[in-house]
């Protein structure tokens, strides 16, 4: 089928012809309208265009490759429509703002990595598609213009950096390991159990991605970062930009061949994140910080199904299961995101219209029978097995039905203060979609994918397992409301306190070696070392061999 | 014994010699100029020894190295045209005839907002 | 029909020097036009000569007047020559319409001094540069070398203003200072074995203590011209003092030269001599640059000082070719002799090429940043970096350059800079030397810390409303987005175009082998 393959081309030239046409300034004025329009040829790439033949731009030695399997098109096309819809919302949301150009420049930009990375298929392209989302990115960051949005763009820039350095090695040592001159991420994967480097390459890999993912440590740039940008911008570095890590591990890690201890490795530290950012979640009083740990913590359970799956093995069908919870994680997250927008707007009289649902999709998250969220976490049941692990995610699924019903009621608690304000259809109709989307992709995809049968999803016995960790959530959640004052304040991004002062430590080594600069620059020491590296390299001359 | 050769040879290690000791010490550019020149002196003696050797091809004085010596003093002689032009123009504008490290590198940037 | 491709190689090297003579007989008014219809023609000179040595699949070589070395000079022209000769006639084209409007007469005037002798300085340099990248014989190769200063220094201290004389004559001493050992280095080979030619050289020379001592001479003079670390002491106040135009060739260019020449040294003229642990001394040297270079960049205050030092720390990574392109004794050969000769060559071409494409893809970027740095001062009156804000609205195209430059400094992808960090990596690999990964790596961030220095008050926009000065013209913020985008877009330049710098090596393979 031709088609499938100028559907690919579509997804990423219509961002990108769009962010040409920002070269105009009178475009750039206009282009908030069409930021909702942008993502639809991937959407229906996504739909239409799954497994068919690659588009290739070979030149004999630098593939430029893009092609879609169901992985990459599961989350090409939730990603797409949470793209879409917080377009819409954006066009509304910063409606009076200024800056509407700019803003649209780094969307645009941000977009089209993010869209990217769900379709390339070798190194070279994945890794501009992965750096341009990350650094993209920052512009959303910091587009408030404020001292936290900017504090939060450092922090987040830096970050982001040693995931680009780590991964940039992480590719080196996978392209050397591949015979030939092929670029394909495929046959890096290939060669990669083999290689000579595998261990430092797994390593590279797992902290490159893993802190896009929010691994703790890594992870703590994202509650500072996700909060800090507008609306729509926090919906898509939550729900889409996220999954870029995801869609990393996935095709890069050896799922063929096992690797027992990395795969321990990744499920202690995504099980370890994912309660770490319970526990701090709830101490926490912004909602949308309360969604970033979230984030985290749910990410960290990703991390874990997939440590489970790289300790035993996967094959390709079975990794379909992880793609679908990362997809459920999309799109309710990214609907979360914009109810908060949607609350802030809203009155107390009204609110009820913006809770119930936003409560339907928290709860979601938590496996709340029914929901799509439930749907994802009896997918990934079995990759978890039934002994420690698989508790472990049971009492998961409390947690983070303990932290959903804290951001509730955090929600609940930042309505806009005028009693009859009611946010406006721009803002209510994309995330009404968004929550529809939440609600039935996730049992459309449940069946198309294979993954399973509804009819087996509505077992009373397997409801009731899903309820009850919600129902312990909901007990402890009352807990919480009643004692929570005396948890203690912790700040966003928690430990990178300790890490900005780490930094101050560096400054002061760098006043070191300026003034170690200052005196090598002086024109007797310098005329001296002259003479001392001739000797230097006479002396390696003379005594090398 | 020593033949010419060697006399000549030695002369033209302690021009060099020199000429290094002054290049780094002295914190005056004129006498750095004339470092270099004593430098460079040390340098075509040196290739005139070599040239009486005879090294390229068994003669009895190879006319190559007088060739490149000539074409050497030229550059050597341009280039301290050149340096003594910019220590005038330097002692014109500050009235002052040293490289002053702390001074020199402040200058450039300071300068910038003079222009606008 | 084409004449035989060799006599361009006389032509690269006239056609600079004509347009000088020219300049200086009809004075400052008609010199910059000289300059302008020159730089076409050298361009198609320069391609002419990359396509014929493309095509002969060797080196060019011509022979002045017919005589063969060693009685005569010759000329020659390998694929890294060809590549440097384009890229020279790129810059020098665009630094001159970019300079046009500075360094034009005042319509009354009948010629201006500095317009007449920036004009003329162009001139020389580039024809010095051709020198340079085309001399195969050592003594030349001096010659061409003290014309590059000659025609570098002047164009510090244009202005005259007392801070850039100084600095230009700091540039001079040292400079002069690396050239006498060079040619002590010169002498003594000519003394040791009687000729100075590059390929003769390379079959007589031998493992003796002369030619150790003339190597070690020569390459540190080099160095000293170079400015790698901690012989840099003139490169900043020189580079940032200068006017924009002029700053562009001195580090786009200038300093790639005495490069050139310390690897024709190392791997034409004497490469049985060279051994991994001097290799390794010169990437030590280029590490430090990386570190300190960096750091120092991140603590300028203004931004033709941030460039340079930026210079100072790009120059660092194209030292780190040495250790890669050899092999660490630590290593053992791969088993069969015919594998060890294999590895060998794929070690050499990674290296040799990331080291390439690094060098032209940071003279654009870097030629780029400091006319961009020009036109920002000229636009608000000053360059102090912690008072760009609003400068992104006011020159758009301008920053859109710089930020396009500065992403192949950094190494991003597409650009040509991250290609050649690309294959510097994976040198570091091939040849089992990973410690020089973590330079490299740490060197991006690095960059990345000082440009985001820059780029975060320009893209944030300004508290208060800027007050501007001059106004720029459009044509000239085009010339500084397309040197920028040429560095981007060597990124996508296909690898295997690269081969070209292969060509006409004097030794491809055995290179570090014992």
């Amino acid at each position: 089928m031709i088609g499938s393959e100028l559907l690919l081309l579509a997804a990423l030239a219509t961002p990108v012809a769009l962010l040409v046409a920002c070269g105009s300034r009178w475009v750039r004025a206009r282009m908030m309208a069409l930021l909702g329009l942008a993502p639809l040829p991937a959407l229906a790439a996504a739909l239409l265009a799954v497994d068919g033949p690659p588009l290739v731009f070979a030149e004999t030695r630098q593939h430029i490759t893009f092609a879609l399997d169901p992985a990459g098109a599961i989350l090409l096309g939730v990603a797409a429509l949470l793209w879409s819809a917080a377009g819409f919302y954006a066009w509304t949301y910063l409606r009076d703002e200024p800056h509407q150009g700019r803003f649209a420049v780094y969307w645009l930009l941000t977009l089209t990595g993010s869209l990217g990375v769900f379709i390339t298929a070798d190194l070279f392209t994945f890794y501009l598609a992965f750096a341009l989302v990350s650094l993209a990115a920052y512009g959303l960051v910091i587009f408030d213009g404020t001292p936290r949005a900017r504090r939060a763009g450092i922090i987040y820039l830096v970050l982001a950096l040693l995931g680009e350095v780590a991964l940039l090695m992480g590719f080196v040592l996978l392209a050397v390991a591949i015979p030939g001159d092929s670029l394909a991420i495929r046959d890096a994967v290939a060669a990669l159990p083999d290689s000579p480097w595998r261990d430092p390459t797994v390593a590279l890999l797992i902290v490159g991605f893993g802190l896009k993912m929010g691994l703790v440590p890594l992870h703590v740039w994202l509650p500072v970062a996700h909060p800090a940008a507008p609306m729509p911008a926090s919906a898509v570095l939550s729900g889409a930009i996220i999954k870029a890590g995801v869609i990393g591990l996935i095709r890069f890690l050896p799922f063929e061949t096992p690797l027992p201890d990395w795969g321990a490795i990744l499920t202690v530290v995504g099980l370890f994140t994912a309660f770490y950012s319970v526990a701090i979640g709830i101490t926490q009083s912004n909602p949308k910080t309360v969604l970033a740990y979230s984030s985290v913590s749910q990410m960290g359970f990703v991390a874990a199904v997939l440590g489970m799956g790289l300790a035993v093995g996967l094959s390709g069908t079975a990794m379909l299961v992880v793609v679908f919870y990362a997809a459920h994680h999309l799109l309710a997250k990214g609907a979360l995101f914009l109810a908060v927008g949607v609350a802030a707007a809203t009155g107390p009289r009204r609110l009820w219209w913006v809770l119930a649902p936003a409560a339907i999709l928290a709860l979601g998250v938590g496996g709340l029978p029914l929901t799509g969220g439930a749907l994802a976490k009896l997918a990934v049941k079995p990759l978890l097995g039934e002994e420690l692990v698989g508790l472990l995610a049971t009492l998961s699924a409390i947690g983070t039905t303990l932290l959903m019903l804290h951001f509730l009621h955090r929600l609940a608690a930042s309505a806009s203060p005028e009693p009859a304000a009611t946010a406006s259809l721009g803002l209510t109709l994309p995330w009404l979609t968004m929550f529809g989307a939440a609600l039935v992709i996730p049992w459309m995809l449940y069946e198309v994918t294979g993954i399973g049968a509804w009819s087996d999803a509505l077992q009373p016995k397997l409801l009731w397992a899903g309820l009850w960790p919600v129902l312990i959530g909901a007990v402890l959640a009352l807990g919480l409301w009643r004692w929570g004052r005396h948890l203690p304040q912790v700040p966003e991004g928690d430990i990178v306190v300790a890490g900005e002062r780490a930094v101050g430590v560096l400054f002061t080594w760098g006043d070191v070696l300026e003034r170690m600069e200052g005196k090598l620059r002086r024109w007797p020491v310098a005329a001296l070392m002259l003479l001392v590296i001739t000797f230097l390299i006479g002396g390696a001359l003379v005594g090398g061999q | 014994m020593i033949d010419g050769t060697t006399l000549f040879g030695l002369c033209a290690a302690a021009l060099i010699g020199f000429g290094l000791f002054g290049l780094i010490v002295h914190p005056q550019p004129l006498r750095k100029i004339l470092a270099f020149n004593l430098l460079g002196g040390g340098v075509f003696l040196l290739f005139g020894v070599i040239a009486r050797r005879g090294a390229g091809a068994g003669l009895s004085s190879d006319p190559v190295p007088q060739a490149l010596v000539i074409t050497g003093l030229v550059v050597a002689f341009a280039a301290t045209a050149l340096a003594v032009a910019l220590l005038l123009r330097l002692a014109q504008a500050t009235g002052r005839i040293t490289l002053d490290a702390a001074a020199s590198d402040a200058a450039p940037t300071q300068t910038q907002d003079a222009d606008s | 029909m084409m004449p035989e491709p060799s006599i361009l190689l006389v032509l690269a090297l006239v056609l600079p020097v004509a347009g000088l003579l020219l300049a200086l007989v009809a004075g400052g008014r008609h010199a910059g036009r000289i300059a302008l219809l020159l730089t076409p023609v050298g361009l198609a000179v320069a391609a002419a000569i990359a396509v014929g040595v493309v095509r002969a699949d060797e080196a060019l070589v011509y022979h002045l007047g017919g005589w063969a070395p060693p009685l005569g000079v010759a000329l020659r022209a390998d694929g890294l020559s060809a590549i440097l000769l384009l890229t020279t006639a790129a810059i020098i084209g665009a630094t001159g319409w970019f300079a046009r409007a500075e360094f034009r007469p005042a319509p009354g005037q009948v010629e201006g001094r500095a317009s007449l002798a920036f004009w003329t300085l162009l001139l020389a340099l580039w024809g010095a540069l051709n020198l340079v990248f085309l001399g195969n014989d050592l003594f030349t190769l001096f010659v061409a070398l003290e014309l590059l200063t000659f025609s570098a220094v002047p164009l510090v201290c244009l202005d005259g203003r007392a801070g850039t004389i100084e600095a230009a004559l700091r540039y001079l001493l040292f400079a002069l200072f690396g050239s006498v050992l060079y040619l002590l280095g010169v002498v003594l080979l000519y003394g040791a074995y009687g000729t100075l030619d590059i390929g003769l050289l390379s079959d007589l020379i031998q493992r003796e203590p002369i030619a150790l001592a003339a190597a070690a001479l020569m390459t540190v003079g080099l160095l000293a011209k170079t400015a790698l670390f901690p012989l840099h002491l003139w490169l900043p106040p020189a580079h940032a003092g200068a006017p924009a135009a002029a700053s562009a060739v001195l580090s786009a260019l200038v300093v790639k030269a005495s490069l050139f020449l310390i690897v024709r040294l190392w791997f034409d003229v004497m490469p049985e001599l060279m051994n991994p642990t001097a290799a390794q001394v010169l990437g030590a040297l280029g590490a430090a640059a990386i570190l300190f270079g960096g750091v120092l960049a991140l603590r300028q205050a203004r931004l033709k000082m941030l460039i340079a030092y930026s210079t100072v720390a790009q120059i660092g990574y194209l030292f780190l070719v040495f250790p890669l392109i050899t092999r660490p004794e630590s290593v053992p050969l791969a088993a069969a002799d015919l594998g060890a000769e294999l590895v060998a060559i794929s070690v050499s071409t990674s290296a040799w090429s990331g080291g390439v494409l690094q060098a032209v893809s940071h003279a654009f970027a870097k030629a780029a940043m400091f006319l961009a740095a020009g036109l920002i001062a000229q636009r608000l009156g000053h360059d102090r970096i912690a008072d760009l804000g609003g400068i992104g609205r006011a020159l758009p195209i301008t920053v859109l350059a710089f930020g396009l430059a500065g992403m192949s400094l950094m190494g991003l992808p597409p650009s040509g800079g991250f290609a050649a960090k690309w294959l510097l990596l994976m040198a570091t690999i091939e040849t089992g030397q990973w410690w020089w990964s973590l330079v490299i790596l740490g060197g991006g961030l690095l960059t990345g810390g000082y440009l985001f220095r820059v780029l975060a008050p320009v893209l944030a926009g300004a508290s208060e409303p800027v007050t501007l000065h001059a106004p720029v013209a459009r044509y000239r913020e085009l010339v500084v987005l397309a040197l920028a985008l040429c560095s981007v877009l060597l990124g996508f330049v296909r690898l295997g175009a690269f081969d070209l710098v292969q060509i006409g090596r004097l030794t491809t393979a055995g290179m570090g082998l014992p």
